[in-house]
């Protein structure tokens, strides 16, 4: 009797589990999507978000100076206003794609590129780091305006792009010339390698 | 990014030779006559057509092809974008000033037209990032601010915002 207990309840806990892992929802490893979403979080913060130019505009003090000296009260004002919204705009930006880069890494690189484990948790290492200092400068600049924290907006810029650099290279797999090399390996008889 | 407008409409896509040189040849002889990004802007968003994003050019299109034109003036759009987003608000301050000069209207109703009706809103070329055009956007309603109250003395030397024919 108790071995027919034992065997029911094991019976209706694999039961169970079969239920909860068919009702998960469906996650393709290495979908496209997950690769297409990458690599436009990586172009975003290599082309626009991280490009040195407007990063430096961003956060240049010479603006500040300069309003400070020719405008009237209410246009300083509104200068803080837009530009402390436009700083914090942007270091949210840079978090949304940072989470963008680390959700590929974490969930669908290693179907594509062979990273040893010393590089992933080094990288494991720098996406914490850095999203924690995005969070952190996302609350200098609300409470302190937008020249609150400059040498942290400076070591984020920094870092967000040796992460990109890192992330390149896991996706450089999908650069039209790599896949020209993969073409190349199409067999004789006609089979195409896409 | 601006080119896939072009592309959209094109039967055929231009060769890049053909878009270096279409490049070439637009910056030699128009856009050399606009030296400040604010004049290229605002001339290089009135040659696009609002509805389909295409940009159009007689000239540049008789000497190599319609898409060729489309994609130079779209590429120069971007770049005058971005040289624009580089200025400084002193200095576009001092560029407002200038096209002000140029535009031959009174000065305080042109500050007064600008801060209303705001018309750099649609010199934005396309599919430019969102950051990007609001940071400069709020550039230019600052310094309209500061050109209203506090007109910088001496403005660039006056230069039409259109290409000497």
């Amino acid at each position: 009797m108790i071995e027919l207990i034992l065997f029911l309840s094991i019976g209706i806990g694999l039961l169970v589990l079969l239920f909860a892992l068919a009702r998960r929802p469906a996650r393709q490893e290495g979908t496209a999507q997950a690769l297409v979403e990458a690599k436009h979080a990586l172009r975003t913060l290599q082309e626009s978000l991280v490009a040195a130019e407007l990063v430096e505009r961003i956060f240049d003090q010479g603006d500040w100076k300069y309003v400070a000296s020719a405008a009237a009260e209410a246009t300083k004002d509104e200068f803080l206003r837009d530009r402390k919204k436009i700083a914090v705009a942007w270091t949210h930006r840079v978090k949304t794609q940072i989470l963008s880069l680390k959700e590929y890494h974490f969930r669908h690189s290693r179907f594509y590129s062979q990273l040893n484990p010393a590089t992933e948790f080094s990288l494991a290492l720098s996406f914490a780091a850095l999203l924690q200092q995005c969070r952190l400068l996302q609350l200098l600049l609300i409470i302190g305006g937008p020249y609150a924290a400059p040498a942290l907006v400076g070591r984020t810029a920094a870092a967000t792009a040796r992460i990109c650099a890192v992330s390149e290279k896991s996706l450089a797999f999908l650069n039209p010339a790599t896949a020209g090399s993969f073409g190349d390996q199409s067999p004789e008889d006609g089979a195409a390698v896409l | 990014m601006a080119l896939r407008y072009c592309e959209i409409f094109m039967t055929q896509l231009p060769k890049r030779m053909d878009v270096q040189a279409a490049s070439g040849d637009l910056r030699r002889r128009t856009l050399a006559h606009l030296p400040r990004p604010l004049d290229r802007l605002i001339y290089l968003a009135s040659m696009r057509d609002y509805n389909t994003g295409i940009y159009y050019h007689d000239g540049l299109a008789a000497r190599f092809s319609q898409e060729a034109a489309c994609e130079a003036l779209a590429g120069c759009h971007q770049e005058a974008f971005r040289q624009l987003l580089a200025s400084s608000i002193e200095d576009l301050v001092g560029q407002l000033a200038a096209y002000r000069e140029s535009s031959h209207l009174d000065p305080a109703g042109f500050v007064a037209l600008w801060r209303g009706l705001e018309p750099y809103r649609i010199a934005v070329p396309a599919e430019t990032d969102s950051l990007s055009v609001d940071f400069l956007l709020s550039n230019l309603k600052i310094a309209l601010a500061i050109l209203e109250n506090h007109p910088p003395p001496h403005p660039t030397p006056e230069q039409g915002a259109w290409p000497r024919r």
